[in-house]
């Protein structure tokens, strides 16, 4: 695995980097004892990328993804969001630069029942006080593919159109950084497909930083870099990875 | 937020239908209780019977009413006010599960809110914001019901052992707006606790597969829950011979406090105790015991909330139930050791010549016939009616234990009275002080206190005063029962017989004195259990609603859940299986700790009124205990299986999919 030699200095980054995470580690406690979910991460990730994570189950990504999103607390380090230090913020801090600055896609697709696609797409900007324009709303919902649709509720779309109003939900506050955990694990190809290209279009048209963990090395591909995660560990990185070279990198690793 | 919260009401329906159906009935019950109360406070009983006493010495000199009959709506008030307290309490109790529940149910959409943006505040403003809506429906429901049932209510009281008067529904305003502020009230200091446990719950919690709460349980509430235990634990204490009369409402609040503090600490008693009912549980089922088991132990906090109304109504239901009886058993007791004399004769009002059959008896050596009177005891600031007897000490105490506890019963002659220790209690009277009275035919005096008795109110009076002064003040009262002591040699059965043959035609009977003593306690325990029924049958109607209502929310919670398992391959029946263990352990937990309140409360009362007495007899009312928890059981389970059948009738495993 030649090209995961420590890349970390590869890149070297004109600005500011988007997110930039310092010594994580997180541990978890509970009565059967404790895990060493992270073990020190250090890594930033440039503005206007397309990073995939990978790793073996339990590996931590999950973990990482929501110490980066500041929805869990690491143990120890710290993480940088565009120049804002997470450390010490309140939940109120925390919560308003989620909603302004941050997109979450989750592989469940974490939307509210009770509300029609329009509603569910305009509630964190209902949540910032401010009137969603009817405008902005369909224009995100055209951009994912459900024009026509926003007066169904959840229940009523397939697996890959709920995805799409996630997406939608979290384009529609323009965030600096999206984060998504395996956004592709419950649907099937083309379905992926479309997600994967939705995710990609963010980065390359409109400059935001995309943060995607997958298992998946088809998925994977569609980032210019993959980082893999090895116990709680950076293991290495490729980047511009055909999915080919992104599954042998993989099964090296785990070997 | 309040556009959230319209819409989220749709989807929580069973949750918002619980809550609507929990504060409704509250409120029906409070606002009934309340326009019952006024009617009984607008009601003034007819002019002819009614005494104005005087009272010179009060600060400022005043005077009272007094119906001299007896006949007015007090008994009825002081029910109605302790029915006031039960309800309020089972109210605000039920209430704040209900909410803590509804919250407790919707961790994940809460979590997922918190994830797309919302502050913490903005959760609690949303909760707040549809307690408010639901409070504010259910409060008026409960308030317009409570309003359409009170003449019923009142035709019912009307002319009873309790209001033996007419009563007509009074003015409502402003008894409904009581009602309908105390409900809004409780609602929101309920939804208050349940909005800030909503506001700590974390994004992340959307992510978590499960809606697990936190097994830890806040210090703060530990702390209260711990102070309130402690507090308990001082009205326990108190609960001791000598407490006198005190020890009613003892009765009452003690087991409500424990109940509270049982409930602040669930969290942790819930699992221990759920634990230890798994354990046969377990040994006997497969799967669904040991799922059941888990479910309990799992979510204390959601547990706590389903155990909450059964623990409640079976605690103080179980407390009032035991507490009566034994008082009862207390008063049997007391009335076997004051009665002296071996036959009791029992006469109608007016039965003229009665003393001369009674005493032309041969074999007849003491008669006691006290003539019976009321009158009106005035202190300082309050006039009381009294019962009295008119009676010659040296024959009343060869028949009767009139134990002087201090004073001489011998000088109970002229304007004098002897009183009870409770009057004296009730006066802080001694031996040489004058009470001022009002006698039935309006005349006040001034009567020298010559000695204070033990009370044995269950036979004897709360004032004797010597026959003379009766008979000037009441001249057409007669003598309602003898006690008849037979001369010595004389058989006490065949005197018993030849008694009753010579008061044949005259309404009056001549009974063995165990015989009238057994109809006295029966009698006691007959007004006991209307007492019981007046009391508890609102609060228990109510909880067994609350009880359905909580687990019926409980179980239409939980229909991805079953779904889910559908599809993992448990068939209906075994889902069904574990609901029925589920809500069955639920309620032995909370029957348990129950019962353990009942037995506390039960034991110390009977301790602190039995003491002194010999011979008390147990009386444990098996039947109504064992119906309580009987009930509360088969609500439980009924409750929460009914719903799971349906669900798992009219849903295919495939809907787990659809999320
Ligand atoms: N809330 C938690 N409590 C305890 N352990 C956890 C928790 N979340 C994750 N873990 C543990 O941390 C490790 C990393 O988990 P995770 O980040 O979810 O892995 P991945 O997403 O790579 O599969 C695993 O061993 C997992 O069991
Ligand atoms: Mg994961």
């Amino acid at each position: 695995m030649t090209s995961t030699a420590p890349t970390r200095h590869t890149v070297v980054p004109t600005e500011a980097p988007a997110l930039l995470l310092d010594g994580i580690t997180k541990t978890y406690r509970s009565k059967a004892g404790a895990v060493e979910a992270l073990r020190g991460v250090t890594y930033h990730f440039v503005r206007g990328s397309f990073t995939a994570v990978m790793g073996a189950s339990g590996s931590g990504k999950s973990t990482l993804l929501q110490c980066a999103a500041g929805l869990d607390q690491p143990t120890t380090g710290h993480v940088m969001l565009g120049g804002t230090s997470l450390h010490g913020l309140t939940e109120v801090a925390l919560t308003k630069l989620r909603r302004e600055q941050m997109g979450f896609v989750f592989q469940a697709y974490n939307l509210l029942p009770s509300l029609t696609v329009y509603d569910n797409v305009a509630l964190p900007l209902r949540l910032t006080g401010r009137k969603p324009r009817r405008e902005d709303v369909h224009r995100v919902l055209d951009q994912v593919g459900l024009e026509g649709k926003a007066k169904r509720r959840p229940a009523e779309l397939s697996g890959g159109q709920q995805q799409r109003v996630a997406i939608a939900r979290a384009l529609i506050t323009q965030p600096a950084v999206f984060f998504a955990d395996e956004p592709t694990g419950a649907l099937d190809s083309s379905t992926s497909r479309q997600v994967l290209s939705l995710l990609r279009e963010a980065t390359d048209r409109a400059g935001q930083t995309v943060v995607m963990v997958t298992h998946d090395p088809v998925a994977a591909a569609y980032a210019e870099r993959v980082l893999f995660l090895s116990d709680g560990l950076v293991a290495g990185s490729l980047d511009h990875g055909n999915p080919a070279q992104i599954a042998a990198a993989m099964s090296d690793l785990e070997r | 937020m309040f556009f959230l919260s319209r819409q989220t009401v749709h989807r929580n329906r069973s949750l918002y239908a619980g809550s609507f159906v929990a504060l409704a009935l509250g409120v029906f019950l409070l606002g009934l209780a309340a326009t019952a109360t006024a009617a009984t406070v607008a009601y003034h009983g007819p002019a002819a019977d009614t005494v104005v006493v005087k009272l010179p010495n009060a600060d400022p000199p005043t005077t009272a009413r007094v119906v001299l009959s007896g006949e007015d709506a007090s008994g009825l008030q002081v029910v109605l006010s302790m029915v006031g307290v039960i309800s309020g309490f089972i109210t605000i109790f039920v209430i704040a599960s209900t909410f803590a529940f509804a919250v407790a149910s919707r961790r994940r959409e809460v979590g997922l809110l918190r994830l797309i943006g919302a502050t913490p505040r903005q959760i609690k403003r949303m909760v707040l914001g549809e307690a408010l809506v639901v409070a504010l429906a259910a409060s008026i429901t409960g308030a317009i019901l409570a309003q359409l049932a009170t003449p019923l209510v009142l035709a019912k009281a009307s002319y009873s052992e309790l209001a033996p008067v007419k009563l007509e529904p009074a003015n409502p305003w402003v008894p409904l707006a009581i009602a309908v502020t105390a409900g809004l009230v409780v609602a929101m200091l309920g939804a208050r606790s349940a909005a800030r446990r909503a506001g700590r719950i974390g994004a992340v919690d959307a992510l978590r597969e499960a809606a697990l709460e936190p097994p830890r349980i806040g210090p703060v509430r530990v702390v209260f829950g711990v102070l309130v235990l402690a507090g308990s634990i001082v009205l326990l204490a108190l609960i001791r011979p000598g407490t006198g009369e005190a020890i009613f409402p003892l009765a009452m609040f003690t087991p409500m406090l424990l109940v509270v503090a049982l409930t602040l600490l669930a969290p942790l008693v819930v699992p221990l105790i759920g634990r230890l009912w798994a354990i046969p549980l377990v040994a006997w089922t497969s799967v669904s015991g040991r799922l059941a088991r888990s479910n309990v132990v799992a979510a204390p906090r959601r547990s706590a909330s389903l155990a909450a109304p059964i623990l409640g109504i079976s605690a103080i239901a179980g407390s009032m139930v035991l507490t009566l009886s034994f008082a009862a058993d207390a008063s049997t007791a007391t009335i076997r050791e004051t009665v002296l004399a071996p036959i009791v004769v029992t006469a109608a009002d007016d039965s003229p010549d009665l003393r001369e059959r009674i005493l032309s008896t041969p074999g007849v050596a003491v008669a006691d016939g006290a003539i019976p009177l009321s009158l009106i005891r005035t202190d300082r600031d309050t006039a009381d009616l009294e019962d009295a007897e008119g009676i010659d000490p040296a024959i009343t105490t060869r028949t009767r234990t009139i134990t002087p506890l201090t004073g001489d019963l011998g000088k109970l002659t002229g304007k004098t009275v002897a009183i009870s220790k409770e009057v004296a209690g009730f006066g802080n009277y001694h031996v040489g002080d004058k009470i001022a009275v009002t006698f039935a035919d309006r005349t006040s005096d001034q009567l020298e206190v010559v000695a204070i008795v033990k009370d044995a109110l269950d036979v004897n009076p709360s004032l004797f005063v010597p026959t003379e002064l009766a008979r000037q003040h009441a001249p057409a009262a007669t003598p309602t029962r003898w006690f008849i002591l037979p001369a010595e040699g004389v058989d006490a059965a065949a005197l018993t017989k030849t008694l009753d043959e010579r008061l044949a035609g005259t309404g009056a009977d001549a009974v063995p004195a165990e015989e009238w003593e057994q109809a006295q306690s029966e009698g006691m325990r007959k007004a006991n259990q209307l007492g019981l029924i007046l009391l508890l049958g609102p609060a228990a109607l109510y909880s067994a609603i609350a009880i359905a209502n909580i687990l019926l929310m409980g179980s239409l919670q939980r229909r991805h859940e079953f779904v889910t398992a559908r599809l993992l391959g448990a068939t209906p029946a075994q889902i069904r299986r574990m609901v029925l263990w589920e809500s069955s352990l639920v309620g032995a937990v909370a029957l348990s700790l129950g019962t353990a309140i009942t037995l506390t409360v039960g034991l110390l009362i009977r301790h602190a009124m039995t003491v002194g007495l010999t011979d008390v007899p147990i009386t444990v009312p098996w039947v109504t205990l064992l119906s309580i928890g009987t009930i509360c059981l088969l609500l439980a389970i009924g409750a929460a299986l009914l719903p799971t059948a349906v669900i798992l009738r009219h849903t295919r495993p495939s809907a787990a999919l659809q999320s």
